[in-house]
């Protein structure tokens, strides 16, 4: 049905979804910055599925233990590969329980907690983006092709919403339903919506007036269908570049909130609540692995996403040479 | 002219209508079903039975929601932003100096990724695929990618904190007790103009690195796009040099578009308020909002949000006014003659 109708159109740009998804998956084999992205990225996704428990299980440090023996008797935390510590406090117990990047002030195993981590970082940013892209297409689409009020509506919110300063007004609602997973996901998607409505919107509208929706509505397609057969695929390329990097951006997002106390909460360990409690406490100031572990995962992270966002992005680029 | 201007005020009008009402539902009504009354959070929790009936009184609390919305809206438009009950001073009188702080450390920052981002978004435009074009992109993604929660902190540490340890990139090179830059007070600009600036340095550096970056890769593409417009090739065929073609031809028209961006992007700026001010301890909106967080001291978060969002639409509002003025299309559409 799909296939026949792309046929009867004449105009250029129609037979480009099945090209241009090969292209790109061409384009993306042949570059090396994707190739790394993409790698790092499966790195990423292994290190949360299955290295926080790995971890966990050969050092014998669950993430969210605290281990008496690993802080000194002043207070201060285990160093980079350094041992337990005997009663006394003082000295290191030779035979005692290694602790890869050292511990925190409770005592707890840094490299454990930065693994588990990994797990909120992306579940709720990949979940975050999820809702908000499925709010997002269905405003978008509705809007760019039912246009009028519809769309006169849903253009004033999305400008309204991105005059705000969104983590002040995301830390006043999160203060006032709570903290919690689920919480958090639902306040990073209602900040984040309004960037792949307005970028279906677009699409929806200039691609609305092709032949092939004429021709579709010709032979009796109802509106769902035009919409969710015909001009739902036309989004998939942006959507896909702007999805990856509003996933980096809810990846920082989550980690403000936590950072800020607001986020999932403790003891589950979070990138941004280990910043957060080295950071505000001073304590990283005389050990630093404790801000450089959890600061440099989310470096890494947004680096992956960032890049891989960059990298789709030229390979879906219709106008770049073939 | 006087029309574009209008119109765009009304619109700034309908916005500030709309953030009041949002706060207004979040702070007095949602939360109404989320545990403790309005007055019973905003008079504090040692608060008396009798004082909250007060509080309740003030604010209309027993009326119906459309008149307690018309009430808050006249408090605000009197400047009235109630009691802070933690602070026991008025909110207005914690929310004056903490905009002014936080409004200079927003616009300086805006200041500086600009200069940083210009000069090696326009080179990239100019010469696509040198070494320093290639060099400058691989610094914005890497620019792009560290929260500011995390620059904040290492920039306190290598620049403020290292060096009164006698340590330099961790080389013990300097005298104990170095100070290059402070990591924390804050001077107002009218107390000394010098020290502020000075102050500031790090506190600005940090905001401004993560959007330096994000507008290298605006003006980047910007840059080129217009270098591959007739009106260029004509120009350089005339002769004109490649200084003259960026500066009064380039960046007459990048300007206006880099304007547009500018003014959203100081209220995403009003983000990394929160983390640069508690790391460099400056008395600005974040900061207050944060401690108010802490306490739980209702009235101050729900000015510092609205202050907040008043900044950010002004920001707005002024960018796209000054869109108008720059752009020379628009001034001769709607100015003829």
């Amino acid at each position: 049905m799909t296939a026949g109708i792309q046929a009867i159109d004449t105009e250029p740009g129609a037979a480009r979804p099945a090209g241009l998804r090969a292209t790109a998956l061409r384009r993306l084999r042949r570059d090396p910055v994707a190739i790394f992205a993409f790698s790092l990225l499966v790195l990423l996704v292994l290190a949360a599925l299955i290295g926080g428990p790995l971890a966990a299980h050969l050092t014998g440090h669950p993430p969210d233990q605290q281990f008496a023996n690993a802080v000194a008797a002043d207070g201060q935390p285990l160093g980079v590969m350094e041992r337990t510590y005997l009663p006394n406090g003082i000295t290191h117990d030779p035979h005692g329980s290694l602790f890869v990047l050292g511990s925190d002030a409770l005592g707890r195993d840094t490299l454990v907690r930065v693994l588990y981590g990994a797990r909120i970082s992306l579940l709720v940013a990949i979940a975050a983006t999820a809702l908000a892209v499925i709010i997002g297409v269905t405003l978008g689409l509705l809007s760019g092709y039912l246009g009028g009020w519809v769309d006169a509506t849903v253009s004033r919110l999305t400008e309204t919403a991105m005059a705000f300063p969104s983590l002040l007004l995301a830390v006043g609602i999160a203060v006032v339903i709570g903290p919690g997973l689920l919480n958090v996901v639902i306040i990073i998607a209602l900040f984040t919506w309004y960037y792949p409505c307005r970028i279906v919107r677009g699409t929806t509208v200039s691609s609305k007036r092709m032949t092939f929706v004429a021709a579709a509505r010709t032979v009796g397609a109802r509106p769902r269908r035009i919409l969710f057969v015909h001009l739902l695929p036309q989004v998939w390329g942006p959507l896909l570049v702007y999805g990856t990097s509003i996933i980096a951006a809810n990846i920082i997002f989550e980690a403000g909130l936590s950072y800020l106390g607001v986020g999932v909460p403790p003891p589950t360990a979070t990138w941004g609540q280990m910043l957060s409690d080295a950071v505000t406490s001073g304590m990283y100031q005389n050990d630093l692995v404790l801000a450089l572990a959890p600061g440099l995962a989310l470096v890494i992270t947004m680096l992956a996403f960032n890049l891989m966002g960059d990298c789709l992005r030229d390979a879906l680029d219709p106008r770049a040479a073939r | 002219m006087r029309k574009v201007v209008a119109k765009r005020l009304a619109g700034a009008v309908v916005q500030v209508l709309m953030v009041t009402l949002l706060a207004w539902l979040l702070f007095y009504v949602i939360a109404r079903f989320t545990g403790a009354s309005p007055a019973q959070r905003i008079a504090g929790k040692n608060a008396t039975a009798a004082q909250i009936a007060q509080v309740s009184a003030m604010l209309g609390l027993s009326k119906p929601y459309w008149q307690q919305y018309l009430i808050f809206l006249g408090h605000l438009a009197t400047g009235n932003f109630g009691f802070s009950f933690v602070q026991q001073r008025p909110v207005s009188e914690i929310l004056w100096p903490a905009t002014l702080a936080t409004a200079s450390l927003v616009l300086g920052a805006a200041v500086l990724w600009l200069l940083i981002a210009a000069p090696i978004g326009g080179y990239g435009g100019l010469r696509p695929r040198s070494i320093g074009d290639v060099t400058g992109r691989a610094v914005a993604i890497l620019g792009m990618s560290i929260p500011v929660f995390w620059l904040a902190p290492m920039i306190s540490y290598f620049l403020g904190y290292q060096p009164t340890q006698g340590e330099l990139a961790g080389l013990h090179i300097l005298p104990v007790g170095t100070s290059i830059f402070p990591i924390d007070g804050y001077v107002e600009f009218t107390t000394n103009p010098v020290q502020w600036a000075y102050h500031l340095l790090l506190p600005w550096l940090t905001l401004a690195i993560g959007f330096a970056a994000v507008y290298i890769r605006f003006i980047r593409t910007l840059t080129a796009e217009q270098l591959s417009e007739d009106y260029t090739r004509t120009a350089r065929a005339k002769g004109a040099s490649v200084h003259r073609i960026m500066t009064r031809h380039v960046g007459r028209n990048v300007a206006p578009t880099v304007a547009v961006l500018l003014g959203a992007d100081i209220a995403t700026a009003l983000t990394g308020v929160f983390f640069v001010e508690t790391v460099f301890a400056i008395p600005g909106l974040g900061y207050t909002g944060l401690s108010a967080i802490q306490n739980l001291d209702y009235p101050v978060i729900t000015g510092v949000v609205i202050v907040g969002a008043l900044f950010a639409i002004a920001a707005n509002t002024v960018v796209d006014l000054s869109h108008a003025v720059l752009d020379p299309r628009l001034r001769r559409v709607t100015e003829p003659g």
